[in-house]
């Protein structure tokens, strides 16, 4: 490669200017500037899949996709994609694409809850939604119309979702899938910093000296960060050291210095002992850098006994009788457990010792500062022999060399000079004590001092291409509003109100409905009507056969919007066709804060329409009178919500205005043109902005053609003003088009690789002007905190500011509700391949990927084959106490578990791997744990 | 070896287009009538009962037996698209960081004796600028505001490929649960059997707003015009 980028941006204009005046140029600039052969059309997009968020050239041609390579300017993955990533080119084109509104009717052609699916027009469909919305509003208010959302939506889509449910229908039973995938590493980050998302950014991979992957099987799930971390580990393998530390052997260990496999849910107790390594050799060896910690940092501690955010007694469901004896096994550890032999040393400096009974209640996120004596003692439990007898996973290997590898790792960290990244995504979040697992790996960084530094730090990875981007900043949570605002906070309300022109006190501050409770709450009945959205929740939730049995058998209004027919579309009364990832504008913003726009490259298929259409459509059949009204308590809002018809009247709003006049048709929306002069916009189709030459029949019974404004750029821009100025900013909307990604804070076109650090983040640079600090944690949640102990709370205690510090968090192992034992005897754990992507609605239908991994196996060890009388190849039923499935055994393949674990990926629809999983969850950040619950396998 | 591969292609070209015609309905839009009645069962990929398990299979992985050698080769799916493995992989995975078995019969050297397909240049290609500390902070080696690459040809495969499974996956045989109307087109001449992807074409159409600045402009960080852009608004 002779030419560099500049050259060839010169070159490119030089033949293009050339061309155009019938200059002849020379032969060799002709042949660099080549130009789109075949006519092809190339442009820059995001990839659909994970959270690594890696930039792809996507190429088309009368109006289809043709191709996709890397990007060769796109910092996260230069120029290299996945097997995923290349084949973006094919997932839209399944032939079973939904092109067509379905909607279940009866022999009279009315909607029928037990009828069959026809065909209809956009306008029934609408007419049918209106109904039922109008109909659940009567029956329990705005609790009453749910949403399940995602981590997969565009952030212009989620920020539609959100301001048409909380500003419009004033409902907060908005939640999306990303809940199952960060929400403990969410609850973590607030916990400890005040304020979500990393510190780090991508670059740390090739800035460290040791990467430590915990719990996260990187190779498959991020593989293009993996590539990086092989890359570095390749180009300096003596000093690069790779520990993988997971429940079974995967690609990841396959790569790594050291494996160290442990016993599921006690990488909490590995942590702890990592720490405990740190405090007690501290005094002989100058460990702890004592500076740092004293400036930025303070200890803290919280309640154990909160449960594991299963159903709680008194439920509807439970007394309801909709449980059997055997799941009540398991759900009765709810409300009480006995302390265990295994959990008891943990506990003790908490107060509690094995053979006692820990009384239950539901998780709380309260929690208060401790001393460092008492941290000191909240660790002292872990010490080498007991760390290693409970962690210790496979049970076919030497303690005293599995001791050997726990030091090495303590060392590791502790190594003065050492560079360390720790990283993780579903092993610690997914996680009954998830919220936990995520602050113990900040102590650990925190206390010496390798934390929000280049190539040092803890850095939680994210699951879902747009979890951080769309769920998580623009609050697509039932808890949640833009940038780090929460419901609860009446300040953080107004600002939204005033943001949005719609009165102050719309916004319903009760935001309790999180993607479980959606689920219970259909199956209580509170919830009538629920939208699926860029999500497939009833494939991708534990204790899966309680949820479609309330969808099919209960009387309520399921709709899914997806472009092909997934389980949730089965089980839905209304499906909708929906425009997919290129078929639409948009933007992801993936797991080291960069935020990345596409333009659409095609037209939908069908009638298909986008997930933003299909918001604001709906936002037209709703007026001011039919939702700002008083509604009575309903759910959990034990208060009532008041009348804002009077204080909209005197906006200038009247009872027949719609919310699509409000929300998203303003004076301000408006003034965002579409322009086909304007280059961002020049050559690009806008189906929502101009209709297109579909001329799909809308909502309405008339050709939909279009809005008339550039409305994704307005979602864009209202949406970042939220973020502008407050430690979250987005860069304009044309920048985006214009850059591979930009990381946030982007301030004066500037982006932010190190957050909290003074010298990189210019909020950070602020906090410390007079203290001349290196960090400040500026983040402002829970930053005044009252006192006490392990064991408490002192009640009398004053609450005391800690403005810029993190919090060390005294946090002990604990056990899961349920673990294997005589009958069930085998750790199941659940997560993803490779090839297909979560439920496998789109990569199913692509051949090359559905060619390399067809099914869904049961991973197991040989040995525990063969003592069950399983062949390798061989039919088994994995069996709960919720369900079972079949599924064959492999006993040879990528996944290598120790005895007494299998692991079943959630991918296939044939093996519905979720109605075998438990839904515990963490009960403060209320993230189901799928990586474990206790199974037998037996022959089929 | 050659002719074999041609005529290979040639029947898994056939195939295609006789997919093509089965699955190629992405059935017409709209035009209905209650008369088109859509079971829950006839929808996606299970069509079994979604409520019981005991009548569900799933679909049996059944990779092709051919050995690496007599193996015959699978098109690329399109232009510069990862090919698929066509021969089996026991014994030779997983690729562990002392021990990639791939690499033993693909590297361009080996290749061509043995009838494999050879890794291409791009995988001899350093795509990553190399960012470095310097007097204890960190500097980019290339302008990210302006999409600058920096992109080396060397004889070294990349560390970043090293993975050859990251892309490259052995095929089961057997039908597709659905059909997928992608249509292959190839710019290049072979470009179903070989990577073009080399020189000077890796920074093609890399600027991709066309009849405009390409670069982050002054006007642009100010935003200006964006009037639901602050929260002041």
């Amino acid at each position: 490669m002779s030419l560099s980028r500049r050259e060839f941006l010169k070159s490119s204009a030089a033949a293009s200017a050339a061309a155009a005046v019938g200059m002849s140029v020379p032969a060799e600039l002709e042949a660099a500037a080549g130009q789109a052969e075949g006519g092809w059309r190339w442009d820059k997009a995001a990839c659909r899949f994970c959270g690594t968020g890696c930039g792809i050239m996507m190429a088309t041609k009368n109006g289809k996709i043709v191709a996709v390579k890397g990007d060769p300017a796109a910092p996260v993955n230069r120029g290299l994609n996945c097997i995923k990533g290349y084949f973006n080119a094919k997932i839209m084109y399944g032939a079973d694409r939904l092109t067509q509104p379905l909607l279940r009717v009866g022999a009279d052609g009315k909607f029928d809850k037990k009828g069959k699916f026809v065909p209809v027009s956009w306008e029934r469909a609408y007419d049918e939604m209106e109904v039922h919305i109008k109909k659940a509003l009567k029956h329990g208010g705005p609790e009453s119309v749910s949403v399940f959302a995602s981590g997969q939506y565009t952030v212009q889509e989620g920020y539609a979702a959100q301001k048409m449910m909380k500003a419009g229908f004033r409902s907060n039973a908005i939640d999306p899938n990303a809940r199952h995938c960060m929400a403990s590493a969410v609850v973590g980050f607030y916990q400890t910093f005040g304020v979500d998302e990393p510190s780090g950014c991508y670059d740390d991979i090739e800035l460290t000296d040791t990467i430590v992957s915990w719990g996260s099987n990187m190779a498959e799930m991020h593989p293009i960060l993996w590539s990086r971390v092989t890359d570095r580990k390749l180009s300096d393998p003596e000093r690069v050291k790779v520990i993988s530390i997971q429940t079974y052997t995967h690609r990841t260990s396959d790569l790594a210095d050291t494996e160290i496999i442990f016993s599921p849910n006690t990488d909490t107790a590995l942590w702890n002992y990592i720490a405990r390594e740190i405090v007690m050799r501290d005094e002989a060896e100058g460990i702890i850098d004592w500076d740092f910690v004293k400036k930025h940092m303070i200890f803290t501690a919280g309640p154990v006994n909160i449960g594991y955010g299963m159903r709680r007694a008194g439920e509807k469901s439970l007394k309801d009788g909709k449980y059997t004896a055997l799941e009540m096994e398991i759900i009765d550890k709810e409300m009480k457990t006995t302390v265990s032999a295994k959990e008891g040393p943990a506990l003790e400096p908490f107060g509690y010792k094995a053979g006692d009974t820990m009384k239950h209640t539901g998780g709380t996120l309260g929690h208060w500062e401790i001393s460092f004596e008492e941290y000191k003692k909240s660790l002292e439990p872990y010490d080498l022999h007991y760390t290693a007898t409970i962690v210790k996973g496979d049970p076919d290997e030497n303690l005293e060399s599995f001791k050997e590898k726990l030091q090495e790792l303590a060392n590791l960290y502790i190594e003065k000079g050492r560079k360390v990244v720790s990283f993780w995504t579903m092993g610690m979040n997914q996680h009954t004590r998830g919220t936990w697992t995520n602050t113990l790996a900040y102590n650990v960084h925190f206390m010496l001092n390798k934390q929000a530094k280049p190539g040092d730090g803890a850095f939680s990875l994210t699951g879902q291409p747009s979890a951080c981007g769309t769920a998580r900043e623009v609050g697509t949570f039932t808890h949640r509003l833009p940038a780090d605002m929460m419901v609860k906070n009446p300040k953080h309300r107004k600002i939204a109100e005033n943001k949005w022109k719609i009165p102050n006190g719309t916004l319903n501050g009760v935001g309790k409905q999180h993607i479980m409770a959606i689920h219970r709450g259909i199956e209580d009945g509170l919830i009538k009507f629920a939208w699926v959205n860029v999500c497939n929740p009833y494939q991708d939730s534990a204790s899966a056969s309680h949820w479609i049995n309330a969808a099919r058998d209960m009387d309520n209004f399921i709709v899914t919007s997806d472009g092909y027919p997934g389980i949730s579309a089965k089980v839905s009364d209304l499906i909708l066709p929906t425009a997919m990832m290129y078929e639409k504008w948009g933007a992801y913003g993936n797991a080291e804060r960069r935020t990345q726009h596409w333009r659409q490259q095609v037209l939908p298929i069908g009638d298909s329409m986008s997930d933003t259409w299909q918001w604001i459509e709906l936002s037209k059949r709703f007026t001011v009178k039919d939702l700002w009204g008083a509604w009575a308590p309903s759910g959990p809002r034990k208060k009532a919500l008041p009348s804002v018809i009077a204080k909209a009247k005197a906006m200038g709003y009247s009872d027949n205005t719609t919310m699509y006049d409000i929300l998203f048709a303003n004076k301000d929306a408006k003034s965002y043109k579409l322009d086909q002069k304007d280059p961002i916009q020049a050559g690009y189709d806008n189906s929502e902005g101009y209709g297109d030459s579909r001329n799909v029949v809308g909502s309405d019974g008339k050709v939909f053609d279009g809005y008339g404004f550039f409305i994704q750029k307005y979602l864009w821009e209202e949406y970042a003003a939220f973020t502008r100025g407050h430690g979250h900013d987005l860069a304009p909307f044309d920048v985006y088009h214009k850059v591979r990604g930009l990381k946030w804070p982007v301030v004066d076109g500037k982006e932010t690789s190190w957050r909290f650090n003074a010298k990189y983040d210019p909020y950070a640079a602020k906090a410390t002007k007079e203290t001349g600090n290196s960090h400040a944690f500026y983040g402002t949640l829970a930053k005044a905190l009252q006192s006490g102990t392990l064991k408490g709370k002192d009640k009398s205690s004053k609450k005391k500011s800690l403005a810029n510090k993190a919090k060390i968090f005294a946090r002990p192992y604990m056990d899961p509700p349920e673990m294997p034992d005589s009958n069930y005897d085998t750790w199941l754990c659940t997560g993803r391949v490779l090839e297909h992507w979560h439920s496998g609605t789109m990569t199913m239908r692509v051949p090359e990927l559905f060619r390399a991994v067809p099914e869904a196996l049961c991973y197991m060890h040989p040995a525990d084959a063969k003592a069950k009388d399983l062949k390798q190849g061989g039919l088994a039923w994995v069996e709960s106490r919720r369900g079972r499935v079949k599924a064959r055994v492999e006993t040879r393949g990528r996944n290598r578990p120790p005895r007494g674990l299998v692991f079943v990926p959630w991918f296939d629809e044939k093996v519905f791997i979720n109605k075998v999983c438990l839904d515990a969850t963490c009960p403060m950040s209320k993230q189901t744990d799928f990586k474990k619950c206790a199974v037998k396998i037996y022959k089929a | 070896m050659k002719t074999m591969s041609k005529i290979t292609i040639g029947l898994v070209a056939a195939a295609l287009l006789m997919v093509g015609c089965v699955g190629g309905g992405a059935k017409s839009s709209s035009k209905s009538g209650a008369s088109e009645i859509v079971t829950e069962e006839s929808l996606g990929l299970r069509t079994t009962d979604l409520y019981s398990e005991n009548t569900t299979i799933a679909t049996k992985t059944e990779y092709g037996r051919a050995q690496a050698s007599s193996s015959t080769k699978f098109k690329r799916a399109f232009q510069d698209a990862p090919p698929m493995v066509p021969h089996d992989t026991i014994g030779m995975l997983p690729i562990k960081i002392d021990d990639n078995r791939c690499v033993s019969c693909h590297m361009p050297e080996m290749a061509s004796g043995v009838g494999a397909t050879p890794i291409p240049e791009s995988h001899f290609t350093d795509f990553r600028p190399k960012h470095s500390i310097k007097n204890g902070t960190f500097k980019k080696a290339v302008d990210n505001y302006k999409n600058e690459v920096a992109i080396k040809k060397t004889n070294k495969l990349q560390g970043s490929r090293f993975n050859c499974t990251l892309c490259h996956a052995p095929q089961s045989q057997g039908n597709l649960a659905v059909e997928n109307t992608f249509e292959a087109a190839y710019t290049r001449k072979d470009g179903a059997n070989k990577s073009s992807w080399s020189g000077s074409s890796l920074t093609d159409s890399l600027d991709t707003i066309i009849g405009g600045d390409n670069f982050v402009t002054k006007a642009d960080v100010e935003n200006a015009n964006s009037v639901a852009g602050s929260l002041d608004h």
